[in-house]
C-alpha cells in the first residue's frame, strides 16, 4: 500500500514524465549506435547544453513568475559582441569588458521589466521588441562580420568559465560547475526560499500574493534581471569556449530555451515551475539533437522532433494537470 | 457608548458622473458580525472595496477605534487589521495551504541571509488552525489549494485572517456556489471567528444565510445606508426584502405580477 502511493506519487509528479522521455531517448540512441554513451560524446552533449541550459534555468524562475522573455538569444549574441570590441579597441582588459557586458545585460533586463511591470504591456511584445532592437545593434556594430576573439589565452576569466580538463576519458568544462551552481541556488531559491513562495504567488494570482503585501513588479523585475544577465553570461561563455564572437549567434534560442522549461513541467501560464524538470527538459532536447545526427537522421528533420515531444510533452503536462484538480 | 470598531461617515465614491456611494454612513463595533444587504448596484460592494482599501472614496473620513485613517492599498487596510475574503480570489491555487496562509510573511529559519522558509514552523501553525476553523477532514498542510473545495478554501482565507489577528474580517458572497453542508461550514468558521474576538462584515445574495449568523443588518439602497439597525432575532425575511427593495409588499407582487424586476 504504502509502495504504491509512493509510486503513485511519482507519477503525479511533473518531472516524471520528462525523466520517462530522456530514459528513453538515451536508450533508443545507445540502442541504434552504442557510441552514443561513449566519453567523448557525452563530454561534446556536456559542453554545450550547459550554455543553453543557463539560460533555461532563468527563464524556468521567470515563467514562473507568470512572464517569458524572448531577447535572451539577442543577448546570447550580443553581450560577447560587446566584451570582444571594448577589448579589441584597447578600451577595457577583457575582465572589465565581461563586467560591462553583464551590466548592460542587467540594464536591458530592467528596461524589459520597467516595460512588463509598469506600463502593464505583455511580455511577449516588449520583449520581442527588445530581441529586435539588441540584435540590431550587435549587427550595426560589428557591420554583420564576427568579432576577433583570438587573445583570450591565458586570461583568468577565460579560465574560470571555460578552462577544460579531464576526468578520466571525460572533457569537463568549468562551465559545468557554473551550471549545476545556478541549477542548486535557483532550485533552492524556488523551493525553499520565501522569494521562491513570492515567484510562484506573482503567477500564480498576481492580485491574491499583491493584497499580501508582495511586491509582485519588484520580484518580476527581479527576475527579468536574472533573465538577461544569464543569457550575457552563457553567450560569453560559449564565445570564449569557441573562440567565435559572431553578432548573429543564438538565433532562435529563446524558443528552444522556452520549449526546455515547458517540456521540463513549468506552466507556460504562470505559478508552477520546476527546476528539475528543467535539467532533464535540457538534456531532452540537446540528447535529441546530438542524437538524430549521430543515428543518421538528417540534421534538418531536428525541428519535427522537438516539434513532437513540445505536443507530446504538453498533452501529458495537462492531462496531469487535470487528474491533479480532479484530486485524483 | 464605546468607540466602534470601524466607522465610516459621509463616504462619497463617484466613478465619473456615477455616483456610487451617496453620504453612506456605516460601522461595525467589536465582536460583532454585520450582514451587509442590498440589491445588485446598491453600492455595498463599492463600500467594501474603500473599506479594503482597493479604491480610493471620493470624499469622507474612515475611523478604527476612533483614529482617523487613510487607506491607499489592500495592504494599508491590512496593516490597519481589515482583512476581505473574495471568494477564490484570495489564495493562490497553486501554492499549499500553508504556504498561502503564510504569503509575505514567511516566517524564516536562521541565519536569515539565507532567506529559507520555516517549512515545518509553517506545516505545524497550519495544521492547528485548519483543526480551529472546524475543517474536521485530515488535510494535510502541503496540500495545495487548487485541489480543495470552495468552503474549504473559504476556510483556509478565514484561518489567515483569524491567524494574522485581523480585527475585521470581510467577507464577500462567501456561500456562493457552495451546497449545503459547506454553507453550514464558512457559517461556523464565522462564529468561530466572532467567539475567538474578531469582527466580521457579511455580504451575501442569500438572506437566509445573513439571518442564521449575524448579530446585525445593515441595508443599502441607491448608495446610500437606508437601515443600519435591524435585530435579525425581532425581524424576518420578508421584511428586510421590502427594505431592500423599498417597496411594499402590494408593489413587489404587482412587478411580479407585470414581469418587472423591482427596482433598487
Amino acid at each position: 500500500m504504502e509502495n504504491s502511493s509512493i509510486i503513485q506519487r511519482s507519477i503525479a509528479r511533473p518531472e516524471f514524465g520528462p525523466f520517462v522521455l530522456l530514459v528513453v531517448e538515451l536508450a533508443v540512441f545507445w540502442g541504434f549506435n552504442h557510441d552514443f554513451l561513449s566519453p567523448q560524446n557525452i563530454s561534446n552533449i556536456l559542453a554545450f547544453t550547459v550554455e543553453l541550459g543557463l539560460i533555461a534555468l532563468a527563464m524556468t524562475l521567470l515563467m514562473t513568475s507568470g512572464e517569458f522573455d524572448l531577447s535572451v538569444g539577442s543577448l546570447f549574441g550580443f553581450s560577447p559582441v560587446l566584451m570582444w570590441t571594448l577589448f579589441n579597441s584597447d578600451l577595457t582588459s577583457l575582465e572589465a569588458g565581461f563586467v560591462v557586458a553583464l551590466l548592460v545585460a542587467a540594464f536591458i533586463g530592467l528596461v524589459n521589466g520597467w516595460f512588463v511591470t509598469q506600463l502593464k504591456i505583455p511580455s511577449f511584445l516588449v520583449t520581442l521588441g527588445m530581441l529586435l532592437v539588441v540584435r540590431g545593434t550587435a549587427l550595426f556594430v560589428t557591420s554583420g562580420f564576427p568579432q576577433r576573439t583570438w587573445s583570450a589565452e591565458g586570461s583568468w576569466l577565460a579560465e574560470a568559465l571555460v578552462g577544460d580538463f579531464f576526468i578520466g576519458p571525460f572533457r569537463i568544462y568549468m562551465s559545468l560547475f557554473w551550471f549545476i551552481a545556478a541549477a542548486i541556488a535557483l532550485g533552492y531559491v524556488l523551493t525553499q526560499s520565501r522569494t521562491g513562495n513570492w515567484i510562484q504567488a506573482a503567477g500564480g494570482n498576481p492580485n491574491a500574493a499583491r493584497a499580501r503585501g508582495v511586491n509582485v513588479s519588484g520580484v518580476k523585475i527581479g527576475l527579468f534581471i536574472l533573465s538577461s544577465i544569464m543569457a550575457s553570461l552563457a553567450g560569453v561563455i560559449s564565445s570564449l569556449r569557441t573562440s567565435a564572437a559572431n553578432p548573429n549567434s543564438g538565433t532562435g534560442y529563446e524558443l528552444e530555451v522556452i520549449a526546455m522549461v515547458v517540456i521540463g513541467g513549468t506552466a507556460l501560464t504562470g505559478g508552477r515551475g520546476t527546476i528539475i524538470g528543467t535539467v532533464l527538459g535540457i538534456l531532452i532536447l540537446r540528447v535529441m539533437r546530438n542524437g538524430i545526427v549521430l543515428i543518421g537522421v538528417p540534421g534538418l528533420a531536428y525541428n519535427i522532433f522537438i516539434g513532437a515531444i513540445i505536443l507530446g510533452m504538453m498533452a501529458l503536462h495537462s492531462w496531469l494537470e487535470r487528474r491533479h484538480q480532479a484530486g485524483t | 457608548m464605546a468607540e466602534p470598531l470601524v466607522r465610516m461617515e459621509n463616504i462619497r465614491k463617484s466613478y465619473g458622473r456615477v455616483q456610487a456611494l451617496v453620504d453612506a454612513n456605516f460601522h461595525v463595533n467589536e465582536r460583532e458580525i454585520v450582514g451587509l444587504l442590498g440589491d445588485n448596484g446598491a453600492g455595498k460592494s463599492t463600500l467594501i472595496k474603500v473599506l479594503s482599501g482597493a479604491v480610493p472614496l471620493t470624499s469622507g473620513d474612515i475611523f478604527i477605534r476612533g483614529k482617523k485613517v487613510d487607506f491607499r492599498s489592500t495592504s494599508d487596510a491590512i496593516a490597519h487589521g481589515i482583512e476581505t475574503i473574495y471568494q477564490d480570489s484570495a489564495l493562490v491555487t497553486q501554492l499549499s495551504i500553508a504556504r498561502n496562509l503564510f504569503l509575505g510573511r514567511e516566517p524564516i529559519k536562521p541565519p536569515r541571509f539565507l532567506n529559507r522558509m520555516d517549512q515545518e514552523a509553517m506545516n505545524v501553525v497550519a495544521r492547528d488552525l485548519l483543526k480551529q476553523v472546524g475543517i474536521s477532514k485530515n488535510i494535510p498542510p502541503t496540500t495545495p489549494i487548487g485541489s480543495l473545495s470552495g468552503g474549504e478554501r473559504q476556510a483556509v482565507a478565514i484561518a489567515r485572517a483569524m491567524h494574522f489577528d485581523s480585527d475585521l474580517i470581510i467577507l464577500d458572497e462567501p456561500t456562493n456556489n457552495l451546497g449545503v453542508a459547506e454553507t453550514q461550514g464558512v457559517l461556523s468558521f464565522v462564529r468561530s471567528a466572532r467567539d475567538s474576538g474578531h469582527s466580521c462584515i457579511f455580504i451575501a445574495h442569500n438572506i437566509h444565510h445573513v439571518f442564521q449568523v449575524v448579530d446585525r443588518i445593515v441595508v443599502m439602497r441607491r448608495g446610500k445606508v437606508v437601515a443600519d439597525d435591524i435585530d435579525p432575532k425581532s425581524t424576518n425575511v420578508a421584511e428586510v426584502e421590502r427594505i431592500i427593495t423599498g417597496m411594499s409588499d402590494k408593489e413587489i407582487h404587482d412587478a411580479i405580477v407585470q414581469g418587472k424586476q423591482p427596482q433598487g
